[in-house]
């Protein structure tokens, strides 16, 4: 009867975050799909508990998770799915809101984005074209047509939300604005470097230490 | 005569040609029609949206080539500049998302719920930075 061989099926998560002195349960790591008896067990093992010295990433691979389940039922066969590692975010103690430095940069997104408008501008003659434009519908001349360029510039704030699809907060509907698809995208990108250096980096500790 | 106005027409036909491909490129890079679209739910009427655009270039190019106006009140002009304001914003808007500023900057600083605030910056700094053009800078 003991000898008899159960499936294990584990799936690791993508990513999950953790605290200094965190132990690490195969439970958060993983979904496990197991025979109840087993699956309390493997569920309730620790496969790392989270040093100081671990920085801000952990990668912990299938291979761990393996490895800790093998000790506990050697005739079992597991058979991964999904992911082969996670990446454990570890949180210092709440990062708190940079307030100065925000300001900064949102003085610096203001002003510099001031400045490449008129910028352009500049470059493809927009006042000019303006002039022509007032000439072209009312006949008459005007070095500064202001009733077309204020409802230009209000347009402009009005285009680049309606891109982003942001009014404050609120949306014309459910799908993702190409800004949200661009962070996602991005923080994938960092997620598979984690994955690829960190893991070297860990490997190479482990080898030294021998 | 003949001669040098053939080569005159050919002349300014391939000019516009490449111009004319060359428009429709950068406003395909951009993706801005497709992004209308997504965003009142017309994808069914994008070759209508071509020809807009075809019909306005053309329209622009002769009546600004050869200096015509007509006698209508400057009060179309409002409009006129509104609609203007929102194809560049959107042509900002574009360029900004493809150089991939906010999402390096956002990460850089550790603020994410903060980015709609940083958005408004640089959407308020156009605005702001173009009324200042026209009604401040231009006067000397």
């Amino acid at each position: 009867m003991a000898s008899q061989t159960h499936t294990i099926y584990i799936r690791l998560r993508h990513k999950i975050s953790g605290t200094v002195g965190q132990a690490i349960n195969v439970k958060e790591l993983a979904q496990v799909i197991a025979p109840s008896e087993m699956k309390e067990r493997i569920e309730t093992t620790c496969v790392h508990r989270i040093k100081p010295e671990d920085n801000t990433f952990v990668v912990i691979d299938a291979m761990d998770l393996i490895r800790e389940i093998n000790q506990l039922y050697p005739t079992s066969d597991i058979q991964t799915i999904g992911p082969s590692q996670t990446i454990i975010v570890v949180t210092m103690k709440k990062q708190k809101f940079k307030r100065v430095l925000f300001l900064l940069v949102w003085i610096l997104l203001f002003i510099g984005s001031g400045l490449t408008i008129m910028n352009f501008h500049e470059d493809v003659a927009m006042p000019e074209v303006h002039r022509k434009i007032y000439t072209m519908v009312t006949g008459k001349v005007n070095d500064k047509p202001l009733i077309l360029q204020i409802p230009y510039s209000i347009g402009i704030g009005i285009g680049m939300i309606l891109f982003f699809n942001h009014i404050f907060k609120k949306r014309f509907n459910e799908e993702p604005s190409p800004l949200e698809v661009e962070m996602f995208n991005y923080e994938q990108d960092l997620d598979r470097y984690i994955l690829f250096h960190e893991k070297q980096k860990s490997e190479s500790k482990e080898h030294g230490n021998e | 005569m003949v001669m040098s106005n053939i080569l005159l027409i050919i002349i300014g036909l391939s000019g516009g040609l490449s111009v004319g491909c060359g428009f429709v490129a950068f406003l395909s890079v951009l993706g801005i029609i497709p992004r209308l679209s997504q965003l009142t739910k017309t994808h069914q009427f994008i070759r209508e949206y071509e020809w807009s655009v075809v019909f306005s270039v053309v329209f622009g190019t002769w009546v600004g080539l050869r200096n015509i106006h007509f006698d209508l009140s400057h009060f179309l002009l409002i409009p006129i500049g509104v609609g203007a304001g929102l194809f560049v914003g959107l042509l900002a808007a574009a360029l900004t998302e493809v150089l991939n500023v906010l999402p390096i900057l956002a990460k850089r600083i550790g603020i994410h719920e903060q980015i709609l605030l940083l958005l408004m910056a640089i959407v308020l700094g156009k605005v702001f930075g173009s009324l200042f053009h026209w009604s401040l800078f231009i006067d000397n």
